[in-house]
């Protein structure tokens, strides 16, 4: 039949009239409705039972507890733990961003092997047994050779238990290459060694302070523990004064009560200007300086015959009223305080600023007193037995080490990792056969990297323990990844400028998401691999039994509350204070003040490179994590282009936001200039943290790593990198 | 309305930041991404379409070596209340999808509803809100993290500070089996409260004379809340969105960049 | 996403083509009456094929078209509430507990099994299954949830059940009384449970546990105005179904319309 038009147009009709009587399209439009709303692809969060686990967050060595909230086994939110000696609640945008390491893209997931060139990328999948097979192997062809020197261990701290694995493996093994990653550390031990006697850490009693001079110290910018620093700085604000002295106006400076720019790299004469103007009026601490000091009238010769305000004003730039009224208040001041290292305190520094400005403190008597400077001693819960060594370790343990510390020259220091790469590039002493890294990134943090690389690849057999894959994994011939901290337990020991001994726990949080392994099991393993005398000295089962063991009685306190102190630490009265060989407060100072000269002439590089350091910026081992790089300014970051930071007078032929390249005699970089009204004129300031070759693609190729742009300058007195900044030019892009 | 009231006081829930105390440290911001399950791109520099809740600016003084100075300023969601809630951005939104609540004082912002019209955007002078133009993508294995709590926005809807609300809703929760309708001030606190390490930020109830909000702004209630302490002030405060944001400064400066001001103004 | 999209095509592909089915099948006879009576019989062939229209597309509305919709889910194991509710005391609470942060736990846990169904217990083959799949194997039960609501949703159990004293049965209905598990209904455009929208096409309910969309809850808060003020309603229906019965629109529900309160039960 055919259906005419009429008729179809009718069943048209009938149906539209069915359909609309129909439940059919409002159903399907509340449904799409509901599905446009909730997109299949958006992810829905599983909800499930909260939980809470107390933790230590080891993401930097500020040590600040931890509350980690889960949902049923995910981990979801990292939070400050509240009642915390460190941090009480407080936390950082790195500890914040702790998630985006655990489950992020730039975990190492399973052992790896290098198959492609160094640094190229190329990686085999081995199982675990394999790995330290290859490691245990390598280790002993060359300790049959007799070169068990040769192997050395880079290590991002030199206390807790892993760090004394590390250490007690090199010993048996027959090593002395065990080097700590260098920073203020080293500086201020070496100042507490020379000047006080004592093989302690620094600790700074800045809740108590009243009064706070601060050589360039990035107070609230990442220097000592972050947190601690942060919280300090408000009870400052309410009782206190804080006085900073730099040549830029950070943070700590644009947050402190006065800011006083000075000429970058005479902090030390400054400090002695300032000592000369105490010691004139004689405003120090009698008490002190006569009774428990020995050459206080040398020092007192020197000061006054070479730092009077108006020769230091022309080094300094500061006005000699100025240095004479700092002194007044510091020296009137009830608790006053003086500190340095600049910025987070990466770079250790010059020995001579750190005792000048130590010298301060003992001016005014605030050694191991409220609000002063304390010597601490480290946690002492690590009592193993004494290792044996067979004969091949005790020969390998008598060879010089390879970085110069403890020589002749440098009689002191302890480690001197900065100069490693021109140990190892230079081929003066003996080679390095093997290098272990551990809790370290150094191809990103130390100083001339391209030295630092060509080191690297002088090194046949580097093996990386990252847990993720940052520079120094990416240019390693194997990978033994760590699990992350929130994956184990570890113990961490006083964070770094407390004043008070305590220990941390940092416990699993969450079972481990890879293939992954303790790096103190891994040690373990290895050197149960050896048999003999190795395996003797660890006689332990796994790394979870040796730390339980080793902490004793201590351990249910530390599952407990997360830490332990020793409420009844007092730091050493003044008449046992001290173990100098005069059993006194040594002064010291017989160099002066001698700036520290930096690489690069005036004549092709008119400006000063200094580096700049900032919270939300992670320049140590880590990263920065996602979060982190998205709170970045833009006047820091620009895409990808890094910006650098000049005075307007400076930068009179350069356009705000326009493209500059920017060259020191280590290596040149493309920049975008910001004009900063609060940075001296002749000044050049570099964010620190960018400029990351590996990583995840958050955080990749953006920027300059300003170590790209300076080399290191050895401290004549301690052999510590020295270097504050580096001459530079602007040139148009 | 008022029977309504009659069960549990309206509370008005504000925050107050101490600028002095503020180190720029951006652990609110970091904190509230945690919190908030805010999203993340591979470029964040472009501030115009970096979502961030809190956003730390940094305000400079404007004037030459030596006598520059810098001052970081927190911003929230202001949470205005404008007259009896008529919020900048309330008021322009066809969708109900934002709206001010006169029982917490918290300006909603409910994603389903949101069709991604972006008046309230242009609406709020604070430049608070923010708007999704792309899909969240967190890369593989990290959606783990992601919290039950706060529902991850799609591509195409307006986003912004709830003042942790889910918190506020959590914090209920446990009131109610405990039999209460009432919350201590400790029992809800927004995530940046909690993270700043400087404890620059303060948050409570500004309704509550017992709680620190209150005692330290001091709001006057018969004056669309403006502050009775004279280091306090909010932003913009001209415009009349009485605002539940209070800062404090002891820098004249930094309170007069607080508010649109012509240069010679007294 | 795409596989919803590809079913909604399907949904409305099959719906034109049953459609045009019918026709061809009630067409086939008539067509020498068509020519005799040209306009009374054109009259009639329009009224006809109206109807055909009419009938086919009802048809697809109200049969068809949820028999696509839905998709049917079994689950893992066929649970009876019965013989648990008859073996604990605190009747639902029991197994859907309040913990101590207030949250509801919704669905148990394997954990909460285990306590009891370590080993097998009876000869009910769903309970071996279980024992032997779930328990001795440590995974959890992929139960599927008929009262799922969206992501965007925040359900308080607390303020029901503990202040506002709200029984269960109100939203769930006797769940609690069932011996077997029922179907499970999937929608397949938007990937809720069809107990969301109800059992009803219509979007029709004689129990307060018919449906559990947003206008269930805004009815029930209208009703029972003693919860203080969370939801009431919206400025405007979000539905524009016609409702089983009138609302207590009274006037003074209208001046008591709030909408602040979104935020109450959104996240």
């Amino acid at each position: 039949m055919k259906v005419s038009r009429r008729s179809f147009l009718s069943l048209i009709i009938g149906g539209a009239a069915g359909t609309a009587l129909s439940p059919l399209p409002a159903k399907l439009m509340d449904d799409s409705a509901i599905w446009t709303q909730m997109w299949p692809w958006t992810p829905v969060p599983e909800d499930g039972e909260v939980s809470h686990v107390d933790s230590i967050c080891t993401l930097c060595p500020g040590g600040c507890g931890i509350t980690v909230r889960k949902v049923n086994d995910r981990a979801i939110k990292i939070e400050g733990m509240k009642g915390h000696p460190v941090n009480d609640g407080g936390i950082c945008v790195l500890g914040l961003s702790g998630l985006q390491l655990l489950y992020g893209p730039t975990r190492v997931k399973t052992p790896l092997k290098r198959i492609g060139a160094r640094g190229e990328g190329r990686w085999e999948k081995i199982s675990w047994d394999e790995a330290i097979a290859e490691v245990v192997k390598k280790l002993g062809e060359l300790r049959e050779k007799g070169k068990s020197h040769t192997v050395a261990c880079i290590s991002g701290a030199d206390r807790g238990t892993v760090a004394h694995l590390l250490g007690r493996f090199l010993t048996v093994y027959g090593s002395p290459n065990f080097i700590r990653i260098p920073s203020i550390q080293d500086s201020y031990e070496l100042t507490m060694y020379l000047m006080q006697g004592v093989q302690a850490s620094v600790g700074f009693d800045v809740e108590n302070a009243d009064f706070v001079l601060s050589f360039g110290s990035g107070l609230i910018e990442g220097w000592g523990s972050p947190v601690r620093m942060i919280k300090a700085n408000s009870i400052w604000k309410e009782q206190g004064k804080v006085v900073q002295i730099e040549p830029r106006l950070s943070n700590t400076a644009a947050k402190s009560d006065k800011w006083i720019p000075i000429n970058p790299g005479t902090e030390a004469a400054l400090a002695l200007g300032i000592a000369h103007v105490i010691i004139q009026k004689s405003m120090y601490d009698t008490n002190f300086v006569n009774n428990y000091s020995s050459d206080f009238e040398e020092f007192k010769q020197i000061v006054l015959n070479e730092f009077s305000p108006d020769d230091v004003a022309k080094i300094t730039g500061v006005s000699a009223s100025t240095i004479e009224s700092l002194a007044k208040s510091f020296a009137r001041a009830s608790k006053p305080l003086a500190v340095c290292g600049r910025g987070q305190g990466e770079t250790p520094g010059s020995l001579n600023e750190f005792m000048a400005v130590h010298a301060l403190n003992a001016l005014v008597g605030n050694i191991n007193k409220k609000g002063g400077v304390w010597a601490v001693p480290d946690p002492d819960y690590i009592k193993w037995p004494e290792v044996e060594m067979d004969r091949v370790a005790a020969d390998g343990r008598n060879k010089a080490r390879i970085d110069g510390a403890g020589s002749k020259r440098y009689p002191d220091t302890r480690y001197l990792l900065d100069r490693l790469p021109d140990a190892i590039n230079s081929g003066k002493d003996y080679p390095i056969e093997a290098l272990f890294v551990v809790g370290a990134n150094p191809v990103y943090t130390i100083p001339d990297s391209n030295a630092v690389k060509e080191a690297f690849n002088k090194v046949p057999f580097v093996v990386s323990f990252s847990s993720y894959m940052d520079e120094t994994a990416a240019n390693s011939d194997l990978i033994l990844p760590n699990h992350v901290f929130l994956e184990r337990y570890e113990d961490v020991p006083t964070p770094v400028g407390l004043q008070k001994p305590i220990i941390g726990l940092a416990k699993p949080v969450v079972k481990p998401q890879f293939n992954t392994k303790h790096v103190g099991d891994v040690i373990l393993l290895i050197a149960k691999s050896f048999g003999g005398r190795i395996a003797d000295a660890f006689p332990w089962e796994s790394y979870e039994a040796c730390l339980k063991k080793t902490l004793g009685n201590k351990w249910d306190k530390l599952i407990n509350d997360g830490f332990w102190s020793d409420s009844n630490f007092k730091p050493a009265v003044w008449e046992s204070a001290f173990s100098t060989p005069s059993g006194k407060f040594e002064f010291l100072n017989k160099g002066g003040a001698e700036s520290i000269k930096i690489e690069g002439d005036k004549q092709s590089y008119p400006l000063i490179l200094i580096p700049y350091d900032s919270m939300r910026l992670a320049s140590g081992f880590i990263g920065a994590p996602p979060f982190a790089i998205k709170t970045v300014e833009d006047t820091v970051l620009k895409g990808k282009e890094i910006v650098v930071e000049v005075n307007p007078k400076t930068a009179k032929e350069f356009v705000e936001g326009r493209h500059a390249i920017l060259s020191t005699p280590k290596g040149q970089a493309k920049v975008r200039i910001h004009h900063f009204d609060g940075i001296m004129p002749g000044i050049v300031a570099l964010p620190r943290g960018l400029g990351h070759t590996a990583y995840d693609e958050y955080l990749v190729d953006k920027g300059i790593n300003f170590n790209e742009l300076i080399g290191p300058v050895e401290d004549l007195v301690s052999g510590l990198n020295a270097a504050w900044g580096i001459r530079a030019k602007l040139t148009r892009a | 309305m008022k029977e309504q009231h009659e069960h549990t006081k309206a509370r008005k829930y504000g925050m107050v930041i101490d600028l002095d105390k503020c180190t720029g440290c951006g652990a609110c911001m970091a904190a509230c991404m945690a919190e908030n399950n805010v999203p993340f791109k591979k470029d964040e520099s472009d501030k115009l379409l970096s979502i961030t809740w809190m956003r730390v600016y940094k305000l400079t003084n404007g004037k030459k070596f030596p006598e520059a100075d810098i001052c970081y300023l927190p911003r929230p969601c202001m949470h205005c209340e404008g007259e009896h809630g008529h919020a900048p951005c309330v008021s322009v939104c066809p969708a109900v999808a934002t709206d001010y609540s006169h029982e917490t004082g918290i300006v909603s912002q409910v994603y389903t509803r949101c069709f991604g019209c972006r008046y309230c955007m242009a609406a709020c002078p604070y430049h608070a809100r923010y708007f999704n133009w792309w899909d969240p993508v967190w890369p593989d294995g990290m959606e783990k993290y992601l919290s039950p709590n706060v529902s991850p926005r799609m591509r195409g809807v307006v986003e912004k500070c709830s003042f942790c609300f889910h918190r506020h809703q959590l914090a209920m929760n446990k009131a109610y089996i405990e039999g209460r309708r009432k919350l201590e001030e400790h029992e809800y606190q927004t995530a940046c409260t909690q993270a700043c390490p400087a404890g620059a930020i303060i948050f409570g109830d500004l309704n509550n004379p017992g709680h620190a909000v209150t005692q330290i702004a001091k709001p006057d209630h018969k004056h669309g809340g403006r502050p009775m302490n004279p280091h306090a002030f909010r932003l913009l405060e001209r415009l009349g969105t009485n605002p539940k944001v209070y800062y404090l400064s002891s820098r004249e400066w930094v309170k007069r960049a607080g508010d649109n001001y012509i240069e010679n103004e007294s | 996403m795409s596989t919803s999209d590809d079913k909604a095509k399907e949904v409305s592909a099959e719906a034109d083509v049953s459609a045009e089915a019918v026709d061809e099948v009630e067409t086939a006879s008539p067509p020498k009456v068509n020519e005799k009576k040209q306009d009374n019989g054109g009259l009639g062939f329009i009224i006809l094929f109206f109807i055909i229209g009419l009938v086919g597309s009802l048809a697809v509305g109200w049969w068809i078209f949820p028999k696509l919709l839905y998709s049917q889910k079994k689950q893992p194991i066929d649970f009876n509430h019965v013989l648990h509710v008859g073996t604990v005391e605190e009747g639902c609470e029991s197994c859907h507990y309040f913990r101590e942060d207030g949250s509801f736990s919704g669905v148990p846990k394997l954990a909460q099994c285990v306590d009891c169904h370590e080993e097998v217990m009876g000869e009910d083959p769903e309970e071996l299954k279980f024992v032997e799949e779930y328990v001795a194997k440590g995974k959890e039960v992929p139960w599927l949830i008929y009262s799922r609501q969206p992501d965007s949703v925040f359900f308080s159990h607390a303020a029901h059940i503990k202040m506002g004293k709200v029984d269960c049965v109100i939203c769930h209905g006797y769940i609690g009384e069932s011996t077997h598990s029922r179907v499970y209904e999937e929608n397949r455009f938007t990937g809720y449970s069809r107990d969301i929208w109800g059992k009803n096409i219509a979007g029709l309910k004689k129990n307060t546990w018919d449906r559990m969309k947003m206008d269930d809850c805004a009815e029930c808060h209208a009703e029972n105005r003693a919860v203080p003020k969370t939801v009431e309603t919206l400025p405007w229906p979000i539905s524009w179904m016609p409702r089983p019965y009138e609302k207590p629109a009274s006037s003074q529900i209208r001046v008591h319309i709030e909408k602040d309160a979104c935020f109450v039960c959104h996240k």
